[in-house]
């Protein structure tokens, strides 16, 4: 009885979560205005936080990060860079390797500190961008 | 003396068929993260808190209890990460654990307390798409008895998800003891995590039993 119980919660579980998943991808875009931020050549992830730091005046820096396959990495380097008191906010995104850090309006992190975040997040830089959007943002 | 022949052949056994493993996840976390492990498989159920140091080393506390044989482990646990290889789509790593305490029977289980050692290694690589994973141990319990145990897990995911999403992995985990009466296990199991948070739910299909583990990233 309790194995049956057991084997059908594993399966119950892994259905919708399947179910669920094949929606992610349906995300509409063209609610929201990427014009700005493409014209820099850099996808700036749809997220509130990032969106708001960035109309805060932040400053945005993009970070390629190497060996980042699940959402503990994330994880990881989320709470290693959400600690610093420079950083506004930061976002991971697993389908562009990107880690998205806005930084708190004036502050600064130099690449060599950043890549030693990362490394101590346990993983690897392999490009970092600082786009100037407030060029995209006149000409918009 | 016969008894305590007895008492000594079953600490013996029971500590020759345990694993004492690595976590199913990031057995070192990042700088500064905590982590907790709950692990029940066909044989134990333990409980694991670490500290990551660095982004090498975690030190960490375990409490272990072999179901069938009434033994209770408790010590502490160093795990380090050897190696680590990047690639732009996936990651491997080479980890050696090593951990001391103390083994003794609790409940019917007479057996008084052996200083109890243990070390190992773990080796795991994995894509968004794919996972492979693969650990041996060896355990000593002074003069009552040593002994080697390893398992290897393969998953796959169904789907891919990004950050944030409801992740699933489809896994089958097989556990060799030799010492044990059943020495092969085999276990499938499906592997859900979200953000810092991972349960595991499956059943040994050899020994009919529940394998459920959780662990939680802070």
């Amino acid at each position: 009885m309790f194995r049956t119980l057991m084997i059908a919660s594993a399966f119950a579980l892994a259905v919708p979560s399947v179910a669920l998943a094949q929606d992610h991808g349906a995300h509409d875009h063209a609610a929201h205005d990427h014009g700005a931020h493409e014209m820099v050549g850099v996808e700036i992830p749809d997220q509130d936080d990032i969106r708001e730091a960035l109309a805060a005046g932040g400053s945005y820096v993009g970070v390629e990060v190497l060996g980042v396959v699940c959402d503990f990495c994330a994880t990881a380097m989320n709470r290693t860079f959400s600690r610093r008191d420079e950083v506004a906010a930061v976002y991971v995104d697993l389908d562009t390797k990107t880690m998205s850090l806005v930084l708190k309006e004036g502050q600064n992190l130099d690449d060599a500190t950043i890549g030693d975040l990362v490394e101590r997040a346990g993983y690897k830089v392999s490009t970092i961008t600082r786009p100037d959007l407030t060029e995209a943002n006149d000409a918009s | 003396m016969a008894r305590r022949m007895s008492a000594v052949a079953a600490l013996g056994l029971s500590l020759a068929t345990w694993i004492v493993a690595p976590a199913l996840a990031r057995p070192v976390s990042y700088q500064g993260g905590w982590t907790v492990i709950e692990e029940t498989n066909r044989q134990n159920t333990s409980v694991w808190v670490h500290y990551t140091l660095n982004p090498k080393l975690s030190l960490g506390a375990r409490g272990e209890w072999d179901r069938p044989m009434d033994v209770m482990f408790t010590g502490g646990q160093a795990t380090y990460l050897v190696n680590r290889w990047f690639g732009e789509n996936y990651q491997g790593n080479l980890y050696a654990f090593a951990g001391a305490g103390v083994a003794e029977g609790i409940n019917d289980n007479p057996a008084d307390a052996e200083f109890a050692s243990f070390a190992g290694v773990m080796a795991d690589w994995e894509t968004r798409r794919w996972f492979v994973s693969y650990t041996a141990r060896g355990f000593d319990a002074g003069d009552i008895d040593a002994s080697f145990a390893h398992r290897g897990k393969v998953g796959v995911a169904p789907y891919v998800g990004n950050t944030g999403d409801l992740h699933t992995w489809l896994m089958v985990e097989v556990d060799h003891r030799p010492d044990n009466e059943a020495p092969v296990g085999v276990t499938p199991m499906v592997r859900l995590f979200k953000g810092a948070a991972l349960v595991e739910l499956g059943w040994s299909v050899t020994d009919d039993q529940p394998l459920i583990n959780f662990a939680y990233r802070f």
